[in-house]
């Protein structure tokens, strides 16, 4: 065990840092908790952003420099994603299309769709994933949207929901069921289906947090050319797991770093509304400078077997941990405006309504990727291996 | 940052696994409650080779310490090797070669009338909560100044108090009035007390450790309602989260002794963060251990009560989590403290 990187590995993180000091943009600059808060969904210097990142070889930096990247080793890209978390930068602000997208076209895609994922990690072309319905969410195996083969179109009928994205998107990577009469997960496929297509409808889906960025997407006798079909048909659902293989060890570290920054936040908010002398405060604020100092450890512990090839145990407890921990944060920062915890005016609030804002984030950080339940559900029979319920 | 142990570390873990697993089963744990000297056969042959570890890198310290409280390892180890030798090591006293060799055994006389155990030793005419004062060969007593005096633990009065854990023996020893100290610096002292609270966190991830996994054990086991209870959601989430807990302690251990091997600056939070951290882990562990052992988790033959004692002993010794969090605070807060 020890505690300091290597001198080569120190130096790529002064390259990337030099980088962001040179290229990044004001905006990205806030260290904000959640980007809800722009008029537009994805604003352009967000787009410019990505590309600039991707044209440098600082997207996906595990990645060959032609999908963005440098070749670098694991422990690179931990320390550029702790870099970027660090100082609250985004690399996008539309994950799904370099982080689920583009890996998996690159990985079931033909060499027509192969060639997609340059422009999916780059931003320029934007993606929504459609996997969750209305009665698809935790159990997606569930998912009913029907795509019947007609010559050489599919043709798409159904619903989907909770849809990031959908509303500025122009292509949906979207899960379809293409066989009712086997078991649920055998019969599923994917579909790339442009969203202007006749028969699509995007409404849009008004969140807690008062903004729009889900959405409902209706599908009605849309033709889809059979050329669209993403892998081998029925054979869909290998493809949910479809993320970065070489980011999956680092997957914890935007939830703990954004803990910390909030943690940091919560000490100045503290020390500003005179309450840094408050035993009852002082104890809340150490029990949460705690609770991230030792996920933090752990994470570090489980990418630590995660670079020797070991699935470690550490993971399944990350998603889990930092999403409730979040939540908790930003409640107490709620709790430290005291009267103003209710009110999100600017003039009165702190930053903006932050913690109110990064409160609803929090609530949904618990929901989306596997709900809490679920992922307690999936560490207590892989990881404690108790009988299943 | 690599948090995987050499091929030397995972031998040290084994080894001590396998020996403190056939040397000190449950049977002696609980016949060193009638009779603490059942436990001196082991000191003999094979503990006292161990304590150097008190003196070298504290994760390898750590690795034996998680084992010994897995164990709920009773008699004088914890006290020579994570107090007594690091405080002679930091006045260095001549005596701290012999001790860690494993020819003296020790413990320290710290906290005063209130329990504490702070780099601001009381003038209180007592030491309490002073670690098996009466099986050691020596005492250091920590008096105001600070200072310390190193003295026979024969020519002292020691009071047994009655404790919930009867696996760690605490007494009250009575400081004399004719003691000549020799003076230790607040930050040597407060370095030697930071780094027995990380050994001492390390000691309660392994009971808790134990907790854990007899209780995960345990519910595979017990049929109620023709279903083991470890398929029932209500158990399975409780026993989550005992085991998340103990996995941040452990992991928060481990930083912290990796902080105090690099002499990083942030060793001292860590510190306070592990000790936290543990006691957290191994009060929540115990509890819901009793509760997922039912009925059976009440009784005097389950081992469960010993683990349970251990473990909320250990929280109260070195300054229980609120106490840690208070610190913190300190180191978070800067000057705004009311203490």
């Amino acid at each position: 065990m020890r505690l300091a990187w290597d001198p080569t590995d120190e130096a790529f993180r002064e390259e990337l840092r030099a980088f962001i000091d040179a290229h990044c943009p004001p905006q990205a600059r806030v260290g904000k908790d959640f980007l809800g808060g722009d008029d537009e969904i994805i604003p352009d210097w967000a787009r410019e952003w990505q590309a600039t990142l991707f044209d440098h070889g600082w997207m996906i930096p595990g990645y060959p420099p032609e999908l963005g990247g440098r070749n670098a080793t694991p422990v690179q890209t931990l320390i550029y994603l702790e870099e970027l978390a660090r100082q609250g930068i985004p690399r996008s602000v539309h994950f799904g299309g370099y982080a689920i997208v583009g890996p998996s076209l690159l990985e079931f895609g033909n060499d027509e769709q192969k060639a997609m994922a340059p422009a999916a990690i780059r931003g320029d072309t934007v993606w929504c994933v459609g996997m969750s319905e209305p009665d698809a969410g935790s159990d997606l195996a569930n998912l009913q949207t029907r795509a019947v083969l007609d010559g050489d179109s599919f043709i798409v009928n159904g619903q989907k929901v909770w849809t990031s994205y959908a509303t500025v998107a122009q292509k949906c990577f979207c899960y379809v069921r293409t066989n009712p009469n086997v078991p649920k997960h055998k019969g599923i496929s994917v579909l790339i289906i442009d969203l202007d297509t006749p028969g699509v409808d995007v409404r849009p889906l008004r969140q807690i947090s008062g903004g729009s960025e889900f959405a409902e997407v209706f599908f009605t006798d849309v033709v889809v050319p059979a050329s669209n079909l993403v892998g081998e048909l029925d054979n869909g659902w290998r493809i949910t797991m479809g993320s970065l293989a070489h980011e999956r060890g680092g997957l914890w570290v935007e939830g703990v770093f954004g803990c910390q920054r909030a943690v940091e936040g919560l000490v100045a908010l503290a020390e500003r509304r005179g309450l840094a002398g408050d035993p009852a405060v002082r104890r809340r604020l150490a029990a949460a400078y705690e609770r991230v100092a030792t996920l933090k450890a752990l994470g570090y512990k489980g990418f630590a077997g995660f670079a020797q090839g070991s699935s470690a145990p550490e993971h399944s407890y990350m998603k889990l941990a930092t999403a409730e921990l979040r939540r908790e944060l930003f409640e107490l920062g709620m709790d430290l405006q005291g009267p103003f915890g209710a009110v999100v005016e600017p003039a009165f609030t702190e930053e903006r309504a932050r913690w109110q804002q990064g409160f609803f984030v929090g609530l949904a950080a618990n929901i989306g990727g596997g709900t809490s339940e679920i992922q307690r559900n999936t560490v207590a029979t892989r990881v404690l291996g108790l009988p299943k319920g | 940052m690599d948090f995987t142990l050499t091929d030397e570390q995972e031998l040290l873990r084994a080894t001590a696994r396998s020996l403190l697993g056939n040397e000190c089963p449950s049977t002696l744990v609980r016949a060193h409650w009638e009779d603490p000297s059942v436990v001196e056969p082991l000191w003999e042959t094979h503990l006292r080779e161990w304590v150097a570890l008190g003196d070298g890198p504290l994760v390898d310290h750590c690795l034996f310490l998680e084992e010994a409280g897995h164990v709920l390892l009773p008699g004088p180890y914890f006290a020579t090797s994570a107090l007594f030798l690091p405080l002679l090591r930091a006045l260095g006293h001549p005596s701290a070669d012999v001790v860690a060799a494993g020819g003296l055994s020790g413990t320290v006389a710290l906290a005063g009338l209130d329990g504490l155990w702070t780099t601001e030793p009381s003038p209180d005419p007592v030491r309490r909560f002073v670690p098996e004062a009466d099986r050691v060969d020596q005492v250091a007593l920590v008096l105001p100044g600070p200072a310390v005096a190193v003295l026979p633990a024969s020519s002292l009065t020691a009071r047994p108090m009655e404790t919930l854990d009867s696996t760690r023996r605490l007494f009250e020893v009575e400081v004399p009035a004719d003691v000549d100290p020799q003076p230790i610096s607040p930050e040597a002292l407060a370095a030697v007390l930071d780094r027995a609270t990380v050994a001492l966190a390390a000691e309660m991830v392994g009971t808790t450790r134990w907790l854990v996994s007899t209780s995960v054990q345990y519910s595979k086991e017990r049929v109620q309602f023709d279903r083991p209870i470890g398929s029932f959601q209500g158990l399975q989430f409780k026993m989550v989260d005992m085991s998340l807990d103990h996995e941040r302690a452990a992991a928060a251990v481990y930083y912290a002794a990796m902080t105090f091997d690099a002499g990083d600056p942030d060793r001292q939070r860590a510190a306070h963060v592990a000790k936290a951290a543990a006691g957290t882990a191994a009060k929540r562990a115990a509890k819901d251990a009793v509760q997922i052992h039912g009925g059976i988790g009440y009784t005097w033959e389950s081992d469960v009560h010993l683990f349970l004692r251990r473990a909320y002993a250990s929280e109260y010794l070195l300054g229980p989590s609120d106490w840690h969090h208070d610190r913190l605070a300190d180191l978070l807060l800067g000057g705004s403290s009311l203490r």
